[in-house]
């Protein structure tokens, strides 16, 4: 048995495979999570360190201050110092070198920014009346030493910031190890894999059946293996959080029992009071430990789902990519690809160069616009971390499901051009003119050149493709000045013949026309090259035949020119197609859009929420659905002209 | 060009401990002129060249078209490419400082002597949030420009303004006392500042369907409809082309537009008039501030800073100015009398008692299209002025909103 | 049936020239601004009450003075030859590199049938679709800040040929089918392998195609500016269209000088027609089958 023909058979590999890469993933996703939960568990714990001491020295003079701020760095070993910085001045500090107060050096000017930027940060969180600026900061450079910033006040003003150095690497006050990251035990992964292979190598599969048993068995041993495993790892998650947080909790309770005694804690300690040491980086109380240290176990699980949701779906997906692509071993798919790429060897190397290019270079952009439009990424919040700025489907929901097409008012039916459907509608409309118009022109224009015998070709030729030639930047600017209502040569042409003037840009259908009129104008001689070099490729024999034969001018058109020219012709209008869709240019330079947006395409406005209003992620969204129209139309197209297969 | 630890307190000194002597430093500096500007800027980059020839530091200059330039800023800074200093206007600034990573915040190497240098209100437009992010180094804004061929005397109140373009008017040969691009937002905050409307309010509130608002454009459609003064679908090229060829008796229009000006057209420049029917306030357009930003991932940074800093003073400044026809930002150089003596210079200097800067808030850029359409509605009969306001602001608000949105 | 031809011929004359005027008058106003040695474009100057003919005048692109001004001063101000040069290069790279790949794989595309041709096909078509506008961060995070080729003809280069190709390869596809198969099936029997068949008896055929692709591929390159823009990091590298935006953009626009600089810009892509187009009137009739 050949090595295609085993791949038909046995289910082994298949399921060797899949199981492979499902546990592979998971086991990945479960690392990062854990990693993170690391991370976040050792900056909460600096948080909280720092949180304590600023709210302990608010409102104290500049003594007192670096009295306080030393007292508790010399209590707790794992604060390696901390400065107090306001303004241009460095308050306090507890390192040797340091005589503070003093001015601050030429070198400590990321600290001057820092403070600023922690109180620009709190302004506009109040100015703007969201939180959406991190009023802490924290920066990780080596593993465990964590400098931590948040601002400290006095009379309720932002009177500058406090910086500590963190250090978590030495044993935690709880006695828990969270922060090491638990052996990895391979033990059950590889007897997982195992089991798989001995349930794949007992399987046989029939070829002709399209549902047998074995197939259903092994999809059922590979969702098992699968499952379990993704179980046994989420416990052990859960496990590890609740550990986490009681750690905090426990520290918690020793901070404040120091804080207690040398009387610099002004909070309440009851269980019904917010701890205001354990926040977030917006500083807003987390709320999973109460005022007196007591943790909730219902805070706790609630906290866990919400957490996990995220990993619980993207485990979803490796799932059914692990069912993929047993499926496909089992379907034969895998045996076929192999087959082929064997057999058909020389015909991908001759397409792998462009292909490899166009991978890298276009679909790697495509993932990232994709991926961005389900985020609400702006400008504001562009360096954030991935994670955060995920939304999911709400940017698509907003602009699909926006169907405030128009309002009936007494004065008859008011268009509202901002909406999706009005700007879908134009841009189809748009597309559909200009397609027409550059293809007959173009066709006419090819026709009449192609003629025998005619004088005078080569001129007509150089000439006709001037418009394509010349840069349309300015093109489009004469264009839009031979439509100014007084001065545009066009309306001068109709005065010319006793015509009223028109004014161009003020109607919707006036507006629309200045744009098809340029772009026309613009695209036609592409198409007429294009046909042209199509003409070619029929034989003049075939004409002579056909006119022996009595087939007049509009049979030989009909019957021999529009098929020949089809195979030519038809990519070139369906990349027209895609091209004028996403025609950026000319409604920007031309009519602008006017009236009032109405002559907007949706490639001009994804720009403007693009560049104008900076939201980034609805811009990108709005991209996506446009790639998504053109696709549905580029698919259906090539099916029903089977563009791709013309003889 | 590896950078030491080891800063010196004062001066220019601690350049000297950035390098050691034998490494060249090069300052790689990003701006959009060209022509006369272009060469100007390059003249001040030499000089500093040689004033630091002993630290051997070399200035590259790049230019970018302007159409590109935010685009390049906004894509390689970000990630860690890009120059040291660049120059831009402050329309850019607060989105840059937003987004982060981008502009390099410098109030703290700026002594007390570099503050007060600066043309009153140049380093608000610097100023984001309190913090100063830029040395501003020249600044635009519009003025009256007329014919002199055709108005002996500049109006200086709006009824005088009105009363002469009337009689300069005929509108069947295409020939208008006034023309300016009306429909732009940016020339009408001129008349919009005059009532006293703003854009946003000091909390960084959009008041823009404010009725002062209201009222500047009632006064531009009373120009455009009842007096009749004011061609048809203005914009930049028609307002040039009308100039050039005599059929704009006079312009509302800025320092670039000077050499667009045909040699054939004797052009005189004046303060914009006080317009009577906002209690005789005058206009007050708005100023354009180009600054020099040190590059947040710029690796020398206190260089960039003194480099800026030489850009804005005065020797530098007489160059730009003289020799690159820019308004520089330096106070000092407009008591110099080849600045004083020049015809320009002088005109768009006195216009600055009367001007203000044009806000740096990031939200502005969402600004410009909601009013555009605003403008177009009103002036083509399709609106109030009240409906249109009202309706670019809600427009203009929810892009707002989407903006700031809390995490 | 001579005079019927003739006659034909007068009716297809007035069409031509009136599509021609058509095409060529907001051109004229182009030349007419860049020899004017103005930066605005001239208006229409009418007496009150105009005439026909005085409203006919008044629609002629002619400027007031000639003038080679614009022309001389864009060419001098800036290192206008430098960059014309630029961009003839990375347009001609883009070229070779655009119709070798294209041409390879329409070849396969049209004389293979194997698994995932339509699919692949697909991909091309599907790879213009995505708007372009939100592609500038991710090219330059690959071609600048991963490949390092930043501020290199390459980069460009191989940007411009991956925008290109597609239309090039449906382009060639389509006339690839159109070339009858049993030429190729007589030359196996005579024992040429399939790279001879390609290079000796498909490329030479389809010489109107490989024509329109390269003019195409050479005008994706040479009209492209921000891309060209973004990457370069020194003056000396930019191309002609990066320097022709200089004049424009911005508070100021020079339109005497961008006119100007637009028609210099053209000369070549005129010439390069010029090149092509005999490839375009002598298709597979001339002979070449046979």
């Amino acid at each position: 048995m050949n090595f295609a023909e085993h791949l038909k058979r046995s289910a082994v590999l298949g399921l060797a495979i899949s199981i492979l890469i499902t546990l592979a993933l998971s086991t990945w996703m479960f690392r990062a999570e854990e990693s993170d939960l690391r991370l976040q568990h050792r900056q909460r714990l600096a948080v909280m360190h720092a949180n304590a001491l600023a709210l302990a020295v608010a409102n104290t003079n500049v003594e007192e201050t670096g009295k306080r701020v030393s007292d508790i760095q010399k209590l707790d070993p794992r604060i390696e110092s901390v400065i107090i910085v306001g303004g241009m001045q460095l308050v306090a500090s507890t390192r040797a070198e340091d005589a503070a107060p003093r001015q601050l050096g030429r070198e400590e000017k990321a600290l001057f920014d820092l403070s600023d930027q922690i109180r620009t940060a709190r302004e506009t969180n109040r100015g703007e009346d969201v939180v959406r600026k991190k009023t802490v900061q924290i920066e990780e450079k080596t593993i465990g030493h964590i400098v931590v910033t948040v601002p400290y006040l006095s009379d309720g003003q932002f009177a500058g910031i406090l910086q500590m150095k963190f250090n978590t690497t030495g044993p935690d006050v709880s006695g828990a190890d969270i922060f090491s990251p638990a052996p990895d035990s391979y033990t059950l992964p590889a007897l997982l894999f195992l089991a798989a292979l001995l349930a794949g190598s007992l399987f046989r599969m029939s070829t002709e059946r399209k549902v047998d048993f074995t197939k259903l068995l092994a999809l059922g041993v590979f969702l098992l293996i699968a499952l379990f495993f993704q179980q046994q790892r989420l416990e052990r998650l859960e496990r590890t959080v609740t550990q986490a947080n009681q750690a905090i909790a426990a520290n918690y309770l020793a901070a404040a029992q120091q804080y207690d005694r040398l009387g610099y804690l002004a909070l309440p300690r009851d269980n019904s009071s917010v701890n205001l040491w354990d926040t977030d980086h917006y500083q807003r109380p987390l709320g999973l430990i109460a005022a007196d240290g007591s943790v909730s176990a219902k805070t706790q699980a609630a906290y866990f789902d919400k957490r996990s949701g995220f990993l619980k779906r993207i485990l979803g997906a490796i799932d059914l990519l692990g069912a993929a692509v047993l499926l496909m071993f089992l379907y034969g798919y895998a045996a076929r690809t192999f087959a082929a790429l064997k057999e058909h060897a020389d015909a991908y190397t001759y397409v792998a160069p462009a292909m490899i290019g166009m991978l890298v270079l276009v679909f790697f952009p495509f993932a990232y616009g994709i991926t961005l439009s389900f985020t609400d990424t702006t400008l504001f919040n562009e360096f954030l971390p991935f994670q955060d700025r995920l939304i999911g489907w709400a940017n698509f929901k907003a602009i699909l499901g926006d169907v405030n097409l128009y309002e009936r008012t007494a004065g008859g039916i008011i268009w509202n051009y901002q909406n999706f459907y009005w700007t879908l509608l134009v841009t189809v409309a748009w597309t559909i003119s200009n397609v027409t118009i550059g293809v007959t022109v173009g066709f006419l224009l090819a026709m009449a050149l192609n003629t025998e015998g005619l004088r005078g070709k080569a001129i007509y030729r150089v000439l006709l493709i001037l418009p394509w030639a010349i840069p349309n930047y300015i093109t489009a600017l004469v264009w839009r000045g031979m439509f100014h209502p007084q001065f545009g040569v066009i309306n001068q042409v109709l005065q010319m013949f006793g015509m009223q003037p028109v004014a161009w840009f003020d109607g919707v259908f006036s507006s629309f026309f200045t744009g098809v009129a340029t772009n026309g104008w613009l695209s036609f001689p592409f198409m007429m090259v294009v046909i042209l070099g199509a003409l070619q490729s029929i034989p003049k024999d075939m004409y002579e035949a056909a006119e022996v034969e009595g087939a007049d001018r509009w049979q030989r058109l009909r019957y021999i020119t529009l098929p020949l020219l089809r195979p030519t012709l038809i990519p070139a209008i369906v990349l027209s197609v895609v091209w004028t869709f996403n025609m950026f240019n000319i409604i920007f330079l031309v009519s602008g859009g006017e009236p009032g947006g109405a002559n907007e395409i949706l490639i001009t406005k994804a720009y403007k929420i693009a560049f104008e209003n900076y939201q980034y992620a609805y811009a990108a969204a709005y991209s996506t659905v446009i790639f998504m129209i053109l696709l549905v139309y580029g698919i259906f197209q090539t099916r029903i002209t089977k563009a791709t297969e013309s003889f | 060009m590896k950078r030491s630890q080891t800063f010196f307190a004062a001066g220019t000194l601690f350049i000297a401990g950035i390098f050691s002597a034998a490494q060249a430093a090069e300052l790689v500096v990003w701006h959009a002129y060209r022509g006369a500007e272009k060469s100007a800027f390059e003249k001040v980059a030499k000089l500093y060249e040689t004033k630091m020839a002993s630290k051997g530091i070399k200035v590259t200059t790049l230019a970018i078209p302007y159409d590109a330039y935010a685009d390049k800023i906004s894509a390689s800074v970000p990630r860690g490419k890009g120059p040291d200093v660049f120059i831009y206007a402050q329309d850019r600034l607060g989105g840059w400082i937003e987004s982060g990573k981008t502009v390099e915040p410098i109030g703290f190497y700026m002594d007390d002597a570099t503050r007060k240098q600066f043309l009153p209100g140049m380093l608000d437009a610097m100023t984001y949030k309190g913090t100063v992010y830029g040395l501003p180094l020249n600044y635009k804004s519009i003025t009256l420009i007329y014919n002199k061929a055709l108005v002996k005397k500049p109006p200086k109140t709006s009824t005088e303004l009105v009363n002469l373009a009337k009689k300069l008017t005929n509108a069947e040969s295409g020939r208008y006392g006034l023309v300016y691009w009306y429909t732009n937002f940016y020339f009408h905050a001129a008349l919009m500042n005059a009532f006293g409307g703003h854009v946003f309010d000091k909390d960084g509130k959009l008041v823009l369907d404010s009725p002062e608002t209201i009222a500047s454009i009632k006064q531009m459609m009373k120009w455009y409809k009842q007096d009749g003064i004011m061609p048809t679908e203005p914009s930049e090229a028609l307002v040039s082309s009308m100039f050039n060829e005599g059929k704009a008796a006079m312009v509302f229009n800025g320092p670039w537009f000077i050499g667009e000006i045909s040699p054939s057209v004797d052009y005189g420049l004046a303060v914009l008039p006080v317009i009577d029917e906002a209690g005789k306030k005058p206009m007050r357009p708005w100023l354009t501030i180009e600054g020099a930003y040190v590059s947040a991932s710029s690796k020398q940074k206190e260089l960039a800073y003194d480099f800026a800093k030489f850009l804005t003073s005065e020797e530098a400044g007489l160059i730009l100015a003289l020799e690159g026809r820019q308004l520089h930002t330096n106070a000092t150089i407009y008591k110099d009398k080849r600045v004083s003596g020049d015809v320009v210079l002088k005109a768009f200097h006195d216009q600055l008692s009367s001007a203000e800067p044009m806000p740096n808030r990031a939200e502005m850029t969402m600004m410009w299209s909601p009013a555009t359409t605003a403008m177009n509605k009103v002036v083509k009969g399709n609106a109030t002025p009240e409906a249109a306001l009202k309706e670019a602001s809600d427009a203009i608000q929810e892009s707002i909103n989407a903006l700031r949105k809390g995490r | 049936m001579a005079d019927i031809k003739t006659r034909n011929h007068v009716w297809l004359h007035v069409v031509l020239i009136s599509f021609t005027v058509l095409a060529i008058y907001p051109v004229l106003w182009v030349l007419a601004l860049s020899f004017s040695g103005q930066q605005s474009v001239g208006l229409i100057d009418l007496p009150k009450d105009p005439s026909f003919l005085e409203r006919f005048r008044g629609i002629l692109p002619v400027p007031a003075h000639w003038s080679v001004k614009n022309f001389t001063e864009v060419w001098t101000e800036q290192d206008f030859g430098r960059w014309m040069w630029n961009s003839l290069v990375v347009s001609l790279m883009t070229t070779a590199l655009g119709v070798f790949l294209a041409c390879t794989a329409a070849y396969a595309f049209s004389r293979f049938r194997f698994p995932g041709r339509n699919v692949g096909m697909l991909m091309f078509l599907i790879s213009q679709m995505f708007p372009g506008t939100l592609m500038l961060i991710p090219l330059f995070i690959i071609i600048v800040k991963w490949m390092g080729l930043g501020n290199t003809y390459v980069g460009l280069v191989i940007v411009y040929a991956t925008t290109a190709i597609p239309f090039c390869v449906w382009m060639l596809k389509g006339y690839f089918d159109t070339i009858p198969y049993d030429i190729e099936e007589s030359a196996i029997i005579d024992g040429a392998s399939r790279l001879t068949i390609f290079l000796r008896i498909i490329l030479p055929l389809a010489k109107p195609a490989i024509a329109i692709t390269a003019l195409f591929s050479f005008m994706t390159a040479w009209n492209e500016f921000i891309l060209a823009s973004i990457f370069m990091e020194s003056e000396a590298n930019y191309t002609a269209p990066v320097g022709l935006r200089f004049f424009v953009g911005g508070f100021t626009s020079q339109w005497g000088y961008f006119a100007a600089g637009s028609v210099i810009v053209s000369l070549p892509v005129v010439a390069l027609f010029l090149q092509l187009q005999k490839y375009l009137i002598s298709g597979l009739t001339a002979g070449s089958v046979k």
